[in-house]
């Protein structure tokens, strides 16, 4: 199946570096200290976080000194093309854990002891990249509430098919068999803190791939960077009224 | 009363917030005298609701609805089932109420909220019985094949009604539905038709569409409902959830396009309600299921 046309267009009509249409909304959540909706294409995902608060299970804190963070992922029954019949399965419980320890790496939890920070991620459509969209959200709701962060954590996912590397997968372009590189990085900090890959590729077409996802990455971080501030606009401008 | 006269001397000196948080009962008690709430409405008036539709690409009828913050997600998929042999002519709606923990700080994972599965029989009882669907619409093939339509409401905000915002999300889900076109293959079963833009497919929809008229559903007798709350002689329609917190004599009454009484649930709570209140809660929901009855019909011209 042919997913770039000679012309270089894919599927939807997008070049091979042109990422899906972003929208990104923080405090829709009223009940959260912080949330966001962030859509990528056709995926959208609401992140909300509750915190610091009290730790309710004890049994979990392993650093007493240092915030725990926990993360759920969870999908709508709705969100994908069939309808789902369990609402835990491996697979929510691996992203669960992936999501957490890359948003772990990038919040201060040292100055937050004896606390919890809960995120909460809930899919309510999933076109493909939805981990990278959870990562995004869950950056724009935790700078919502105040959570203090060494850097935004940012990401996006690239793949390689019809021997071009692509920008942003949807959910076809993602079932078609070839690679799937999805990259998290702090952006000011230049760091990766999250990096995975599924199927064979060659090396050096891994890093073209790799650096493709990169420059996805620094987009959405100018794009989420838009978005709080626009926001502390708002929040200046709602007080001084 | 139960608390004690100290709160009267602190409360000239207590900023309002911490009175709000300390004396919820007196702080709620000071605005009631004055036929007023914290949030500036009158006693019988619900919050500022709004519907959207088709928000859910995915989903073959969705809708969103706003009551105030509370925030339902309602989405509707079909599938083909085969029906039971005592209802042949019959499909089967299964409707799921969802409380993720986003919603609210109480909700802990791994653990699903108390209010969930209740919310969630409580609303499967009132569609059903209030007949606004009718099953055999729902069937394709007499015996052989009929719609399973899968109703799952997510609650992405819960600030109080949340039975009255699921509900209202679940009829406008209904009423935004579209049931996918369906062929009869050779071998007897049915398939979906996708859009119709091949040639084949094209004249399957022609020669074997077993649907193709019938789309949308036909609702008739629509449920609106609206959720007081009873505290000594006041009656507070359309809580929120610091008042739910406080005050916990909840009276649920829905009601049909036609004035029709649908249901009445009252569980317990410290107040014991006269006949005089339930007739006015019941006025009440009248009055709402009107503002409602409007609130959707402006969304189906659109």
């Amino acid at each position: 199946m042919e997913y770039v046309n000679p012309e270089g267009l894919r599927l939807d009509g997008r070049r091979f570096n042109e990422m899906r249409q972003i929208v990104a909304e923080v405090g829709v959540v009223s009940k959260a200290d912080g949330s966001a909706v962030f859509e990528m294409g056709n995926t959208k995902v609401i992140a909300a976080v509750y915190g610091p608060r009290e730790i309710q299970n004890k049994s979990l804190q392993k650093k007493n000194d240092h915030a725990l963070v926990l993360c759920e992922y969870s999908m709508a029954q709705f969100s994908t093309g069939d309808r789902r019949r369990q609402k835990f399965d491996r697979r929510s419980t691996e992203l669960s854990l992936v999501i957490r320890q890359t948003m772990e790496a990038c919040i201060l939890t040292e100055l937050l002891p004896h606390s919890q920070i809960d995120i909460f991620l809930q899919v309510l459509q999933a076109d493909g990249g939805t981990r990278s969209a959870c990562i995004n959200a869950a950056t724009l709701a935790l700078a919502d509430a105040g959570i203090p962060m060494r850097d935004l954590a940012v990401s996006c996912s690239a793949g390689y098919l019809n021997s071009t590397p692509l920008l942003d997968l949807n959910y076809v372009e993602d079932s078609a068999g070839g690679t799937d590189v999805t990259v998290g990085i702090l952006p000011k900090l230049d760091k990766v803190t999250l990096l995975q890959m599924d199927a064979k590729l060659p090396m050096e077409t891994f890093e073209t791939v790799f650096a493709l996802a990169s420059e996805g990455c620094k987009a959405i971080a100018e794009r989420i960077r838009e978005v709080l501030q626009e926001n502390t606009k708002q929040l200046e401008y709602r007080r001084a009224a | 009363m139960g608390l004690p006269d100290s709160s009267q001397d602190l409360s000239t000196e207590m900023e309002v917030d911490a009175f709000r948080r300390i004396f919820p009962l007196r702080f709620f008690e000071r605005h009631l005298s004055e036929s007023l709430r914290p949030d500036a409405r009158p006693l019988g008036k619900a919050r500022d609701t709004i519907v959207n539709p088709g928000l859910v690409s995915t989903a073959d009828g969705s809708a969103l609805a706003k009551i105030g913050s509370t925030t339902m997600l309602a989405a509707i998929r079909m599938e083909v089932m085969t029906p039971s042999t005592d209802s042949p002519d019959e499909g089967c709606i299964a409707l799921e109420f969802h409380m993720p923990p986003i919603c609210s700080p109480t909700v802990r994972p791994g653990r699903p909220a108390d209010a969930a599965p209740v919310i969630s029989k409580r609303l499967t009882d009132t569609i059903l019985s209030s007949g606004m669907i009718d099953l055999k619409e729902l069937c394709l093939v007499s015996g052989k094949a009929a719609w399973m339509g899968y109703l799952d409401i997510y609650c992405l905000n819960a600030d109080g009604a949340l039975f009255d915002a699921a509900l209202l999300s679940a009829v406008a889900a209904f009423s935004n539905l579209e049931i996918p076109v369906v062929a009869l293959n050779d071998n007897g079963r049915i398939v979906a038709i996708s859009g119709g833009k091949d040639e084949d497919n094209a004249s399957i929809i022609e020669k074997k569409a077993v649907n193709k008229e019938k789309r949308k559903l036909t609702l008739k007798n629509i449920p609106f409902s609206l959720t007081c709350i009873l505290h000594k002689n006041y009656i507070l329609a359309d809580p929120t959830t610091e008042e739910e917190s406080i005050m916990d004599t909840l009276v649920t009454v829905v009601l049909d396009a036609s004035d029709q009484l649908v249901s009445l649930y009252k569980s317990g709570g410290t107040v014991l309600a006269y006949s005089s209140a339930v007739k006015s809660c019941v006025e009440l929901a009248r009055k709402r299921a009107k503002e409602l009855k409007q609130i959707l019909g402006e969304m189906d011209i659109d």
